[in-house]
């Protein structure tokens, strides 16, 4: 038996080829797999993202930057890798409410973000995100978006991978970023879901 | 367990999820190179080829100890074949897929050459087709309602 070292795309389409066997023969079932992914989807990365993020609402001189030169940004606090080239942060504002997808596949900052969110790469959030996002947001997500708030949805490719950047929530004023920190969520960072509550 | 619905559903809490994984871990931590912080995933590829295995073993009732055997002779292959360890690259979960594979074969489930035929099929496939450009406008855009009071 030889596992000769293959390149990230042979192992991947490898990975893949295995997958859709074993789903074919009835060996195993996507969710089953999805299951498992599940578990861990967690493990990388929304740490990373939400650490930019705490840093952006405290540093006003590095939220300059980021919104500027994403990659370059998040590259000053040591977050890279090959994917994450091109990122692009996009910042909620009061009157502008940012979405993420990947129409086509499943292209996804993550370096930043960790491993997409299997719902993530469904076709009925695809699809549905870019017809009716405030009604996706509310029904899919338990996640409302105020009428005065204009809702951009943001197709991610492989060129160009976008996230989102919320806005610091109220009641936080003088908070370090370790405090902030624990405020971001993955979903938030998405677009999809709210930030932390602050415990008042 | 339940199944998963496509977009996010009630149905996994967080203590459900939690139970799940403390199941994985402890099939995990017998493994070579099982120690949780070293088992970080840096591709998606390798969660899926983490989860394939773990979702084998369950659903096909394989010993996990063969799998467990066979992530070791496929380690100490690599290990024979470059004894210079230090200046090759090194992948776990590369040894990981070769395990599953092994296993997967021995079961009569899969040969070798089918993989490898449908992994060239793949490659040869174009890559996210029309992916790679960059999208720099929004797709869809919802306007802020007037709000009347």
């Amino acid at each position: 038996m030889s596992a000769k070292i293959r390149t990230q795309e042979e192992i991947a389409a490898r990975v893949k080829a295995l997958e859709s066997m074993l789903i074919e023969q009835g060996v195993m079932t996507t969710p089953a797999i999805d299951r498992m992914v599940e578990i861990y989807e967690n493990e990388v990365g929304p740490q990373l993202g939400a650490k930019v993020v705490a840093k952006a609402w405290s540093d006003a001189d590095f939220k300059a930057r980021l919104i500027e030169d994403a990659t370059e940004a998040c590259q000053e606090l040591g977050i890279g890798g090959l994917q994450g080239e091109d990122m692009v942060v996009l910042e909620n504002t009061e009157g502008v409410h940012n979405v993420i997808v990947c129409t086509l596949c499943s292209c996804y900052p993550w370096p930043v973000l960790g491993l997409p969110p299997n719902w993530y790469k469904d076709p009925q959030y695809r699809a549905a995100i870019s017809r009716e996002p405030r009604q996706v947001l509310r029904e899919s997500f338990n996640f409302t978006v105020p009428d005065g708030v204009e809702v951009r949805v943001w197709d991610s490719s492989s060129e160009m991978r976008y996230w989102v950047l919320p806005q610091r929530p109220a009641g936080t004023e003088g908070w370090t970023e370790e405090q902030l920190l624990p405020l971001v969520t993955r979903d938030s960072m998405i677009g999809v879901g709210p930030v932390g509550v602050v415990a008042s | 367990m339940t199944s998963r619905t496509t977009l996010p559903s009630p149905g996994s809490s967080a203590a459900e999820l939690g139970e799940a994984r403390r199941e994985i871990e402890n099939l995990v931590c017998g493994m070579p190179g099982g120690d949780p912080d070293q088992m970080g995933f840096q591709h998606p590829w390798e969660i899926r080829a983490f989860a394939m295995a773990v979702a084998a073993h369950q659903e096909l009732k394989f010993d996990w100890s063969e799998f467990q055997k066979a992530l070791i002779a496929s380690i100490q292959d690599w290990q024979t074949a470059n004894p210079d360890a230090g200046e090759s690259p090194w992948s776990y979960y590369q040894h990981w897929v070769a395990a599953l594979e092994a296993v997967l074969a021995d079961a009569g489930l899969l040969s070798r050459t089918e993989v490898d035929l449908q992994t060239q099929e793949l490659l040869a496939l174009p890559p996210n087709r029309n992916h790679h450009e960059a999208h720099t406008e929004p797709i869809a855009v919802d306007l802020a309602r007037t709000v009347h009071v």
